[in-house]
């Protein structure tokens, strides 16, 4: 392939994956091992120059995590491969032609279009690029699928594991692993990376999938990984936790009690007992002891979940909770079946939680609030952050500012339903 | 930011008050007490804090929260900071 630019790109779409995506751009959700933008990137932007294009208020957070990438920025002119970063990229054959525009269904999934083509467009905003070039190039259909909601990263997770597995190209057991681990199944399909440790007595069950466990991971004494999961580095799987099939955990993360089927994006804590099931947790939640949620309903019915506070039909009947960055729940905490927690809540719900928590609340006992309010939220924040060695930096502080003015309407609206016992989100 | 009067600083946080705490704000008075009158609680009081923070745009540093016992006091507190900002008519 001759040099270019491969710009991963937001379609407009990245909202529906609220809360999850208002601290990150949607191609930095994690899906298997790696993130969507980690996987493009490797299938794509070998050679080439990597553009990041999200909202404008996510330029300096973004900026900061990539310093090698250029964010809602082309550069100099060149040849352009446009990638949509909503793509759960696994390894398709991509024929990538002179020029045209790839599309599934109606949604465009890449534009290959070369510097001739595209100086005419040279200085527009990227988004406006993407649909001037949409409509003048050809189409063509390629196989692709592109993720609509936060539940189809969990509902993908299983294969993603398996994908990320084999590109990741290792296996085999490198690692600090005691006597009496058992690895049940086919022992080619684990991979501990050297610096990674399993204590005495754990078991590693391969028979459905692969299992990764990453760097300076730890696997204590009893605990139990089906896979296909994968454990990420420096993530700490604690005693007696059960993971089961299609797991995910990020960087530096806690994990115990039982996990099925979902993604802890990375620095989070589930530290102690409770169920967590088809869930995606964001960054920097701490879910106190014996917080569960439910992802199956009592009457086995599709479950709803409340995306920007409008219901939105999963057409599942298998739909953990959605819970963005910096959430806190206390211990006991229930979460009813596709609950949404927004950023930096506070959750003391012993009772079965309300279904949409909006951003920067706290819900205590039947009761939504401002809480703390956001300048004791952000120092919270700091602390745990300092708690793993990382900083909450001036681009973050700001970043949170700005979510807090722009959910602030949302907040209010949902405080004051709540206040009049109007609001019940059983559905 | 928008100037205030005294009035309006007491109007607003008695409405602040009495949505938290689920009272009529028409029985609020300065000397109502927000332990023993209005069962505050530590989560109550930090709701409570946030709120007028949010309200006035001011900040209350965590030492000086203990130090208003009182609604009226309360009151005076943000009217002592308005006018230290400048904003108070």
């Amino acid at each position: 392939m001759e040099r270019m630019k491969v710009c991963l790109f937001e379609d407009g779409k990245e909202v529906d994956f609220f809360p999850l995506t208002m601290t990150r751009a949607v191609y930095e959700l994690r899906c298997g091992r790696t993130t969507l933008l980690e996987k493009l990137a490797d299938a794509f932007g070998k050679g080439a120059e990597v553009c990041l294009h999200s909202r404008d208020y996510l330029t300096d957070v973004l900026r900061e995590r990539y310093p090698g990438y250029l964010v809602n920025s082309l550069g100099e002119r060149d040849d352009v491969l446009f990638v949509n970063g909503r793509w759960l990229y696994k390894g398709e054959q991509i024929d990538l032609k002179d020029e045209y525009v790839g599309v599934s269904g109606d949604q465009i999934v890449l534009i290959k279009a070369k510097k001739e083509t595209v100086k005419k467009y040279w200085g527009l905003p990227i988004p406006e690029i993407v649909k001037k070039l949409s409509e003048e190039l050809g189409r063509d259909t390629v196989k692709a699928n592109l993720a609509q909601w936060p539940w189809d990263l969990v509902f993908a997770n299983p294969e993603m594991i398996k994908y990320d597995f084999e590109r990741l190209g290792k296996r085999g057991i490198h690692g600090k692993v005691h006597g009496h681990v058992e690895i049940v199944g086919d022992k080619d399909m684990v991979y501990v990376a050297p610096t990674a440790k399993i204590y005495p007595y754990a078991v590693i069950d391969t028979e459905e999938g692969p299992v990764i466990i990453d760097e300076g991971a730890v696997v204590y004494s009893f605990a139990f990984i089906q896979g296909p999961s994968s454990i990420g580095e420096g993530t700490y799987v604690m005693m007696g936790a059960k993971v089961r099939e299609g797991f995910t955990a990020g960087p530096v993360c806690r994990v115990g009690g039982e996990v099925e089927e979902s993604i802890i994006h990375g620095y989070s804590n589930k530290y102690h007992d409770g169920f967590l099931g088809h869930a995606y947790v964001g960054e920097w939640v701490n879910l106190g002891a014996l917080t569960t949620n439910s992802d199956l309903k009592n009457d086995y019915s599709e479950v709803v979940v409340y995306i920007n506070g409008k219901p939105v039909k999963t057409g599942s009947t298998k739909v953990g909770s959605i819970i963005g960055d910096h959430v806190k729940t206390s211990i006991g905490t229930l979460l009813n079946t596709g609950t949404v927690i927004g950023v930096m809540c506070n959750v003391l719900a012993t009772d079965i939680s309300p279904k949409y928590i909006p951003s920067f609340t706290w819900y205590v006992n039947g009761k939504l609030s401002k809480g703390a309010g956001l300048r004791r939220m952000l120092k919270t924040a700091e602390t745990m952050m300092g708690r793993r060695g990382k900083k909450l930096t001036e681009p973050q502080v700001k970043l949170y500012e700005y979510l807090y003015e722009m959910t602030r309407q949302e907040r209010e609206y949902y405080i004051e339903l709540f206040y009049k016992k109007a609001a019940t989100f059983t559905e | 930011m928008s100037t205030l009067t005294a009035g309006e600083v007491e109007k607003r946080i008695k409405e602040i008050v009495a949505r938290i705490y689920r009272v009529d704000p028409s029985k609020l008075t300065p000397q109502t007490r927000f332990i023993e009158d209005l069962g505050a609680d530590s989560v109550t009081t930090i709701e409570l804090v946030a709120e007028i923070e949010d309200a006035f745009k001011i900040q209350v540093p965590d030492e000086d929260v203990e130090k208003n016992q009182t609604l009226g006091q309360a009151i005076q507190y943000v009217i002592d900071k308005l006018k230290a900002e400048g904003r108070l008519k």
